[in-house]
């Protein structure tokens, strides 16, 4: 028998945060498989979900009712299911939202009756539910009125039945006053997952969200599984009785109307200048911009016609607001001396580089543009905006001060279940004992599933039952959003008040507002999203540049770096890149002594080849014997030359594999951007095979074999997702090679500049001291009395502090003096501190600091410690003692001299100096760890890292050193990476999967690691491959700092 | 000069845990605080600390440094067990036993002991086997002070007499000061300064160490330097009051029986009155020749020391569960609480609602039917209907709270102690569906199903419940237990 159709009018999903058990996505591919074609999605307090449902119910054919299930009043607080009839109705229902969430803690809404009622419009309301004034026990009487005067037709008395007993006395209300009110009623059974199956997550989600064991859940959990998605003939069969009340599903469904492709975005306007559209605005800052890039006069026609080109366009799609924007937002930076440079595809346009947005010239790179914007894709540009991190934050107060909190949010950012989180949260939900999960969750990767070995690994038993449960509901759980967050950086202007777009809510942050939908639903939607990340480099090429101006009278900016300087070229080349921009992962230093990048542009390939997207394609060794001249260069088709000659024939860049498809297969600039889409797609959905077909007969047409064709396709296919445009990677290589140019001819500012751009980069504060005192720099430790807060430069006694050092190897001018930044237990109020009392006289005494500081105990007990006091007081237990006893002088009017006998305290050996370096910040400027236990490490036979640089292929040898660096790529197959330190350089060894099985918790955990292995030498890249790892009986108190984690 | 002597049984928190995980020894184990990541360590296996682990950690972080520790609480209640069956060991040993702050930590006087067990080296070695025989690994150490005895115990693997105070000082003063249980900060800032042995901390001036580190680390100055003066403090011990009665002749009547207790009883009481103290239990040990032997427990329903209330349990409890033979020998033995006096004088005042007869009636229903008959439901959040509720000990009774009258009469359902089984419902019922018997009719009217599902976790349970009313009237509570494929009877309505 056929069901009769009905429409799920309440239907929660997984953004109902811990409440609801399956995904938009999952919901309304049940709803499809059970022949319903429409479906509401009424979220929690929110349209967290709208935006996934609405794609998901697009490619489905279902009509998607918009609404959500709305928190009212307080302690209980009472619920309203609102679903939007019109964008009238979506706009009050987004505002309402916002109200209630504005006002509340984080993760919670609730807004008024009166509140509800005032934004009724284009709403209809249904009422009902356990909470729902309907169904209370006391009388409703004043407020039934007021909403039937609000809502008129559009209110309905929800009936909805999941076979609990107690249903009966409250439906038995409902209809009551349904009756009595002249309420219509209409079924609807609150949907919390897709298939019963679900049950036992959403049972797991209820006790996460109450803090509860499923032991101690009580009646908080459901008492049964029917709040699924259920077929038409079970859900006539729930509401036999009720045949209206089904039949008014379609009725309500009938009656909203509104879908979210409705959403008619305009971006904000800027304030013009008399007598300017927008559009003649961006002209003439355009053409003013080509003019101060190019010349008065002598702009390239070249140039001109792209500019015409895609000044057109983007007059066209109506998109020279969001550029101005851009260019409002780089010129605030500019002003502010705020470094910043466009990212991404923006690249790719002529008119960004015009703006100043970008730096590199996409005629003279030959970039793509379509790649940045095109009319078949009809979506707006992205425009990511690096920004130097330590003064983002000004840039984003500035928008909000700019465009008002009500015209601009920032884009949210799911935190989502990945391994750890979900084995602690299910595991403490099933009752398994917290330290037993810790060490669970610690063995676990950062993503990917769990698996039975994890738990024997923890010593657990994975057979038991519970144990699987654990698995089971662990891996059910990731990827399930767990709470709201806020994006790095991205932001959503409206024209209109955001709040009507998407509901506004606060962040955790102070001062920040956030949307409820994230990027990737900012993108499928086709608004506007402004991008400001945070980027170290900057920060730390801001720092270098303010460095040389402030030591050397020497004003460089990074248009104005010498550019294609051989001697920096010579340094990358070998591989001495720590500290450079995109250069310094191991891969990539194993990378250039092969590449030796000799050029600018073979930075940006040297930076785009060590990309998931070429290794898994199989470009780099062809690329690689192609440059060294051990194959010929050779191409698919003589079409193809163009597109593929600057990179030797080997698709490197996500835009030659558009033009391969536009020049080969006769794409549209439209459909090879579809292609790049289906690329980074492929994995998931397998979109890229629609291409196949395509793509080969049209190469074959052109005269193309088929062999060739084929290959073609196979690169694209391997390309996936992973690969950077070229616009992007040449935007990061001119950051590259200014901070390599930086390193390479001013060391010690370079150095005193990446310690205070710190956190950022691949290596900890260690490795760059260590790495800068191998070229000769010398690092100066903290003093209370020359240390400021950040490092500082201070001249060397025996050099004139004039002129750059030309040669490598020449005495750098400068010292590197460490700042107080970096001692664990001192913070910046302290430093503040001891900078005013400083300021007013210089310390006397070890007494006179303590008393004028008035730092608390900890802060000056750190600093002996860390031998910060050595100027006052000699010797670091003296100093401890001495702060002791100064911080518990008495204290009075007049001063006490109390006799006290000076104890005698054995001074530190230059080992324990080593180890309370590394114990209190990190780091050691006196030595490396290692370099005092080498005598020992002689002794045992162990080499070091140049030694064994030295050695040749295939010699065996027995290494032991600091593990600074784990590597496990995904594209690599299981081999992991490490890349061990000594004082004399690094080792990088390769560990097999089979050898990582067996000792996966040392290659995870140990900090000191011996090696057993082969050396595998290829030119100037030695690798040691481990035959076996081991633990060095040597003991280094902990005399190392962090290391870079595979995640 | 006074002996004593220390016994020291390190990490005793982690030797109780050990016994409960035997499957942990030899891996790096620790006690922590409470059940959480982030909870603080208090004792850790040498394994541990090997890995550098230490007390005062948070258990993540030993996790960090060690992913193979194993942790878990050991609650006071262990621990005070453990402790009190050490102190009656070490009481055979010693009639004076202190027992430290510190668990596992014990001073015995020594003195005049060795003509006892020939020698103290004989004396510490037996305490020593004794405490292996319980399964408890530690030293012993007799010496002359207090504090000293217990730094070298510390230090010490077995057994160590020591022959003279000088000895003793030197041992001392080269013990390790992580030996001894400081305050994790003291302890690391002493490190720090290389102070590393109790020598080295006696070579601090005094008033420097009490001006920088306070008077807690002054006092272990004191003690160290052996200025402060620290006499033994035994721990208080009570015999329990009881007496050994042999009979004359083998009795085997209630009457006589229970007069020869009141006769012995009687002094028993007063022993108990004369500490300030009630009966809180009385302890009967019947030897029965080669029948053997019973224990019965007495327990009135508050302490008290009324003679006949006792004596009427005992006569109960004899009359509920009759001796099998005749008595040889009775050991009685009565357990004592404190009481107030004027507490016990309110035992004799009655009201209109006598909650103590009250209570003294449920005494009597316990002795007589055993501790689990007195009982009383406790309502739960759970959603079968055996899970809505819980049967608990009612230990007393407490004054009724009348409910405000309700305005109308709800029905009662009835919940059988366990659901009855229907059986399979057969697939023709010419009569209609008779539910239990004949004489309720068939079934006119459904209601349900209402389904209780869950329990997925342990035991998955899947029951459609239906209220089933029959011709006679009779409301049944149902339900069809999907897994068992079988109907069941809950309850009734009525």
């Amino acid at each position: 028998m056929e069901g009769v159709e009905y429409v799920p009018l309440w239907v929660k999903s997984h953004y109902s945060f811990l409440e609801g058990a399956s995904s938009p996505g999952e919901l309304v591919e049940e709803a499809r498989r059970l022949g319903l074609t429409s479906m509401a999605l009424t979220d929690r307090d929110g349209v967290y979900g709208v935006v996934r449902a609405h794609v998901a119910a697009r490619e489905a054919g279902i009509h998607l009712l918009v609404g959500a299930q709305v928190s009212v009043g307080e302690a209980p607080p009472s619920q309203i299911v609102l679903l939007a009839m019109n964008r009238e109705g979506y706009g009050n229902l987004c505002g309402l939202l916002t109200l209630g969430r504005l006002r509340s803690p984080k993760g919670r809404s609730s807004v008024s009756w009166e509140e509800v009622c005032s934004h009724s419009q284009g709403l209809i309301a249904l009422l009902g539910g356990d909470e729902g004034p309907l169904a209370s026990k006391a009388e409703p009487a004043p407020l039934l009125n007021t909403l039937k005067d609000v809502f008129g037709d559009r209110l309905y008395a929800l009936v909805a039945r999941h076979r609990r007993a107690e249903e009966r006395e409250q439906e038995r209300r409902v209809l009551d006053r349904a009756g009595r009110y002249g309420i219509p009623l209409v079924a609807a059974s609150e949907v919390l997952y897709h298939t019963p199956s679900r049950r036992p997550l959403q049972d797991v989600l209820t006790c996460i969200r109450n803090g509860v064991s499923l032991a101690e859940a009580g009646r908080l959990t459901r008492p049964n599984s029917e709040y699924a998605l259920v077929s038409p003939f079970s859900f006539q069969t729930l509401y036999q009785d009720l045949p209206g009340a089904v039949e008014r599903t379609l009725e309500v469904a009938e009656r909203c109307k509104f879908s979210l492709a409705e959403l008619r975005y305009r971006y904000p306007s800027e304030r013009l200048p008399q007598g300017f559209s927008s559009h003649q605005w961006l002209r003439e800052l355009t053409f003013r911009g080509a003019m101060e890039r190019y010349g008065r006069g002598s702009i390239p026609p070249e140039v001109k016609a792209q500019l015409e080109r895609e000044l057109a366009l983007i007059e066209e799609l109506d998109y020279s607001g969001y550029f101005l924007t851009m260019w409002e937002i780089v010129k605030f930076c500019r002003e502010h001396s705020i470094l910043c440079q466009g990212r991404g595809s923006a690249a790719n346009s002529s008119v960004c580089y015009c703006l100043g947005i970008t730096a590199i010239d996409p005629v003279r790179m030959g970039l793509l543009f379509e790649r940045f914007i095109s009319r078949e894709r009809a979506e707006p540009p992205d425009i990511d905006l690096d920004i130097m991190h330590q003064r983002r934050e000004e840039v984003i107060q500035h928008v909000y001060e700019r465009y008002g909190r009500s015209h601009a949010a920032m884009v949210a950012n799911f935190i989502r279940y990945r391994p750890r989180m979900a084995v602690r949260d299910v595991g403490k939900v099933l009752g398994f004992t917290r330290t037993s999960l810790d060490r669970l969750a610690k063995l676990l990767p950062h993503h990917g599933e769990i698996a039975p070995e994890h738990l024997r690994m923890a010593g657990m038993d994975p057979d038991m039952p519970i144990s699987q449960h654990l698995i089971r509901l662990s891996c059910e759980l990731l990827d399930v959003p767990r709470h709201l967050s806020i994006h790095p950086g991205g932001f959503l202007l409206g024209h209109e008040p955001v709040h009507t777009l998407v509901p506004i809510e606060r962040g955790s942050m102070e001062g920040r507002t956030v949307i409820q939908w994230d990027k990737e639903d900012i993108e499928d939607l086709g608004l506007f999203k402004v991008d400001l990340l945070g980027l170290g480099a900057l920060s730390h090429l801001d720092i270098c540049l303010r460095l040389l101006e402030k030591h050397h009278g020497l004003r460089l900016s990074m248009a104005t770096i010498p550019a294609e300087d051989p001697a920096t070229y010579e340094m990358i080349s070998r591989g001495d890149t720590v500290g450079v921009f995109q250069l310094e992962s191991r891969a990539q230093m194993s990378m250039l002594p092969r590449l030796r990048p000799r050029c600018f542009y073979d930075l940006v390939i040297e930076i785009s080849i060590i990309r998931p997207g070429p290794i898994t394609g199989g470009m780099v060794h062809p690329y690689l014997r192609r440059r060294n001249g051990q194959e010929p260069v050779e191409y698919p088709h003589e079409s193809l030359r163009p597109v593929l000659e600057k990179t030797l024939g080997v698709p490197i860049f996500q835009e030659q594999v558009m033009r391969l498809a536009m020049v080969a297969a006769d794409y549209s600039p439209g459909e090879a951007d579809q292609l790049r889409r289906d690329m980074a797609a492929w994995r998931r959905g397998g979109r890229i095979g629609r291409h196949r077909e395509r793509l080969i007969s049209r190469m074959l047409a052109k005269g193309i074999a088929r062999e060739f064709a084929e290959r073609v396709f196979q690169q694209i296919q391997g390309f996936g997702e992973y690969g950077f445009p070229e616009s992007h990677a040449a935007s990061f290589a001119l950051i590259s090679y200014a901070s390599a140019w930086l390193k390479r001819h001013w060391p010690a500012e370079f150095t005193c500049a990446l310690l205070n751009a710190q956190p950022m980069g691949f290596y900890s504060p260690a490795t760059i001291i260590e790495d800068a005192k191998r070229h000769n720099i010398e690092i100066r430790p903290v003093s209370v009395t020359q240390s400021f807060w950040d490092c500082t430069l201070e001249p060397l006694d025996e050099v004139e502090c004039s002129g750059e050092q030309e040669s490598e190897g020449a005495k750098p001018l400068f010292a590197v003096r460490m700042g107080l930044r970096f001692v664990k237990g001192l913070g910046r109020g302290h430093w503040e501190r001891i900078l005013e009392a400083r300021s007013k006289a210089p310390f006397s005494s070890l007494e006179d600091f303590v008393q004028r500081c008035g730092l608390d105990r900890e802060a000056p007990s750190s600093l002996a410690q860390a031998g910060a006091l050595g100027a006052l007081r000699q010797g670091r237990r003296d100093a401890i003692w001495g702060v002791l006893g100064a911080l518990r002088k008495p204290k009075g009017p007049l001063p006490t001299r109390e006799r006290e006998t000076q104890p005698s305290f054995v001074p530190l050996t230059a080992w324990e100096t080593v180890i309370w370096d590394y114990r209190t910040q990190e780091h050691s400027p006196l030595a490396h760890p290692l370099a005092m236990v080498r005598e020992g490490l002689r002794k045992m036979g162990f080499p070091t890292a140049r030694e064994i640089s030295g050695m040749g292929q295939g010699s065996k040898v027995r290494y032991a050193g600091l593990v600074i660096c784990r590597q496990r790529p995904a594209t690599a197959r299981g081999v992991t990476f490490l890349t061990l330190e000594d004082e004399t350089g690094f080792v990088n060894v390769v560990v097999w999967p089979s050898l990582y099985v067996k000792h996966m918790p040392l290659v995870k955990t140990a900090p000191f690691l011996g090696v057993s292995g082969t050396l595998q030498v290829q030119g100037e890249v030695v690798n040691l491959v481990a035959r076996s790892l081991w633990t060095p009986n040597v003991c280094l108190q902990k005399a190392h700092a962090p290391s870079r984690d595979f995640q | 000069m006074d002996r004593l002597a220390c016994v020291d049984l390190p990490e005793l928190p982690l030797q109780i845990l050990l016994d409960r995980h035997p499957e942990w020894k030899g891996l790096p184990s620790a006690v922590v605080a409470q059940d959480r990541p982030q909870a603080k360590i208090l004792w850790v296996s040498p394994e541990a600390r090997s890995a550098g682990i230490s007390v005062g950690m948070r258990y993540a972080q030993g996790l960090s440094l060690e992913p193979k520790l194993q942790a878990a609480q050991v609650t006071p209640r262990e621990l005070k067990q453990e402790l009190n069956r050490l102190t009656e060991l070490l009481r055979s040993f010693s009639p004076e036993v202190e027992v430290a702050k510190e668990p596992g930590v014990f001073w015995l006087g020594a003195s005049g002991l060795g003509s006892l067990f020939l020698s103290a080296s004989a004396w510490a070695r037996q305490i020593h086997g004794a405490l292996g025989a319980m399964g408890r690994r530690g030293s012993v150490v007799v010496g002359f002070s207090r504090f000293r005895t217990y730094g070298i115990a510390r230090h010490t693997n077995g057994i160590r007499v020591l022959r003279t105070p000088q000895e003793e000082d030197v041992l001392f003063k080269a013990v390790p000061l992580e030996k001894l249980s400081l305050e994790p900060e003291l302890r690391d800032t002493l490190e720090r300064l290389g102070i590393l042995t109790v020598g080295d901390f006696l070579k601090l001036p005094a008033h420097g160490v009490r001006r920088r580190f306070g008077q807690e680390a002054a006092d272990l100055y004191e003690s160290a330097s052996g200025t402060r003066h620290e006499p033994l403090v035994p721990s208080p011990h009570e015999e329990p009051v009881g007496c050994v009665v042999f009979l004359e002749e083998p009795l085997s009547d209630t009457v006589p029986l229970l007069f020869l207790v009141r006769r012995h009883l009687h002094p028993l009481l007063r022993g108990l009155a004369s500490r300030g103290e009630a009966l809180r239990e009385l302890e009967i040990r019947w030897f029965m020749g080669r029948d053997g032997e019973r224990t019965d427990l007495i327990r009135p329903a508050r302490p008290n020391l009324q003679e006949s209330l006792i004596l009427d349990l005992v006569r109960i409890k004899l009359e509920a569960f009759p001796l099998p033979s005749s008595v040889e020998e009775m050991h009685l033995r009565v357990h004592g609480s404190s009481v107030d006096p004027e507490q016990l004088r309110l035992f004799w005042e009655t009201s209109g609602r006598d909650l103590s007869a009250g209570e003294r009636a449920l005494a009597r229903l316990r002795t007589e039917l055993g501790e689990e008959s007195v009982v009383r439901p406790r309502l739960m959040e759970g959603h079968l209907p055996e899970a809505c509720f819980a049967w608990e000990p009612l230990e007393h009774l407490r004054p009724p709270k009348p409910r405000p009258k309700a305005g109308h009469w709800n029905m009662i359902r009835r919940v059988y102690s366990r659901p009855l089984c229907l059986g399979m419902r057969p697939r023709h019922e010419p009569d209609g569906w008779l539910v239990k018997d004949l004489r309720s009719g068939p079934v006119t009217r459904i209601c349900g199903p209402y389904v209780i599902s869950g329990g997925w976790w342990r035991k998955e349970v899947h029951r459609s419940y239906y209220f089933l009313e029959t011709l006679r009237g009779d409301i049944f509570w149902v339900y069809y237990d999907a897994s068992r494929k079988r109907w069941f009877l809950q309850g009734r309505v009525e």
